[in-house]
């Protein structure tokens, strides 16, 4: 299909870039592993009810990698015109959303993969039987709120408010993915899926799959003029 | 500005001036008010008294209508940003943009009478019922939507954005309300709802109480839709 080839091409300039700078991951990982630091200071990380304690400090972490890698991603296409330049150039906008969704989704990935271990280790949680449970949970719930906000940091980068404005659009809207994400990730800390599991994973499913589409079909109007 | 842009300002808002005959808009206005007059007697003296829940329930009669036009607020803003997209007229964006603001503005009477309800009713101000959850969201949403256009001062792209915006919030509320169901579904307080056959005076006050806001709801829509018309003429003359 004739929209692959340039996406890949965007997200392969997008990884080159981060793999010569090591900006993002960088930056983003050790905020991350502060996040984390912190939110056990804060938190009770024994005892009843841990594990729920857990899994919404996992996701506020989670939240705040993906959104300042997304305001990052976006602001290097806005420097020296780069946008214009993709916009210009004969890839199609779709390609253009999904080459930089695919990246966004590589750097939130690889801050997530780096501060899972980290987690368990220092909260002393044992994800046993749920280790499957707890990358699904992380790979749903990503994409999810990733796909919202590649489409909202694209808009969020030419307001006046620049990154500061994005966590405004995204928190709202993404809500309900990360609802489901907490349950299933807190699912997989308590061992493994329990009832009602299957249901949160169906509505991260649908929730991707539906803003997939819509960010899609309305990414040309974001990036037009 | 010059004097001599003065009269070519005058002629190209002429149709919007405030002088401009506008029947309906009058008719709308003159209704709500006399609805009014008919709903709070109604709802304050006409319609009885709760059994268990005594007087605070009559604010049930102002609130529901209230949400009612919150939904309906927010599904003709889906609608003029799908306009938004489909034409890129400014006219739709006038119609998404004013019904977001007055749907803030009934969401939150609504997160206000709610409380003030609750309070006597339940005992507490807030509970983080299904409901309340995704009308709380709801509001943020909108809330989001007006922050949105404060930060874009460029209008055709403003209009573009809080379209893209007004599309995926409007298709992000059933997708709340669901989740917010089953986060909280191991709590009974659904039954606070489950009020079963409501008495027919009470049913008739709330039918007119939905009437009244539906009508308030048309006639605030026609009086901010003009005002952003005279500011597209007044911006188009003033900078052309």
């Amino acid at each position: 299909m004739s929209w692959v080839a340039p996406a890949l091409t965007i997200a392969g300039k997008d990884l080159r870039l981060e793999l010569r700078t090591r900006d993002v991951v960088a930056s983003v990982g050790l905020f991350v592993l502060l996040v984390v630091v912190m939110a056990s200071f804060s938190f009770p990380t024994t005892g009843e009810g841990r594990d729920a304690v857990a899994a919404g400090v996992l996701w506020m972490a989670f939240m705040f990698a993906a959104l300042l890698g997304m305001g990052r991603s976006m602001a290097i296409e806005k420097e020296d015109a780069c946008m214009d330049g993709l916009l210009t150039s004969p890839a199609p906008r779709e390609s253009i959303f999904l080459g930089k969704l695919a990246a966004n989704l590589a750097f939130t990935g690889v801050v997530e993969l780096v501060i899972l271990p980290v987690f368990v280790v220092l909260l002393r949680l044992a994800p046993t039987g749920g280790v499957p449970l707890l990358v699904l949970a992380t790979a749903l719930g990503t994409l999810g709120l990733v796909t919202v906000g590649t489409l909202f940091s694209a808009m969020a980068v030419n307001t006046r408010g620049r990154e500061a404005i994005l966590p405004l659009l995204v928190m709202p809207v993404s809500i309900p993915v990360m609802i489901a994400a907490v349950k299933v990730t807190q699912a997989a800390f308590a061992g493994g899926a329990g009832e009602g599991t299957a249901a949160w994973v169906l509505l991260m499913v649908a929730y991707d799959a539906l803003f997939l589409l819509v960010a899609i079909a309305t990414f040309p109007y974001v990036t037009e003029g | 500005m010059s004097t001599e842009t003065l009269p070519a300002l005058d002629e190209g808002l002429a149709d919007v001036r405030p002088t401009a005959r506008a029947p309906y808009r009058r008719l709308l206005g003159g209704a709500t008010i006399a609805l009014f007059a008919v709903l709070i007697p109604m709802a304050l003296l006409w319609a009885p008294m709760d059994a268990k829940q005594g007087n605070p329930q009559r604010i049930f009669y102002i609130h529901v209508p209230a949400a009612w036009i919150g939904f309906l607020a927010f599904f003709v803003v889906f609608v003029g940003s799908i306009g938004v997209l489909r034409t890129g007229k400014r006219r739709w964006d006038d119609i998404a943009s004013s019904s977001a603001e007055i749907g803030t503005i009934f969401t939150t009477a609504v997160l206000i009478t709610g409380p003030l309800w609750g309070r006597p009713v339940w005992g507490v101000y807030w509970t983080w019922d299904p409901r309340l959850t995704s009308y709380l969201l709801l509001w943020l949403i909108y809330v989001s939507y007006l922050v949105l256009r404060g930060y874009v001062p460029e209008p055709s792209r403003r209009a573009r954005y809080s379209a893209v915006l007004g599309i995926v919030g409007f298709l992000d509320v059933p997708i709340v309300y669901l989740s917010t169901r089953w986060w909280r579904s191991e709590h009974p307080t659904q039954f606070v709802f489950e009020r079963g056959g409501l008495p027919t005076a009470m049913l008739i006050t709330l039918l007119i109480g939905i009437a009244t806001f539906t009508v308030f709801y048309a006639y605030l829509m026609t009086v901010r839709v003009r005002t952003g018309r005279m500011q597209e003429a007044l911006d188009e003359e003033v900078f052309a």
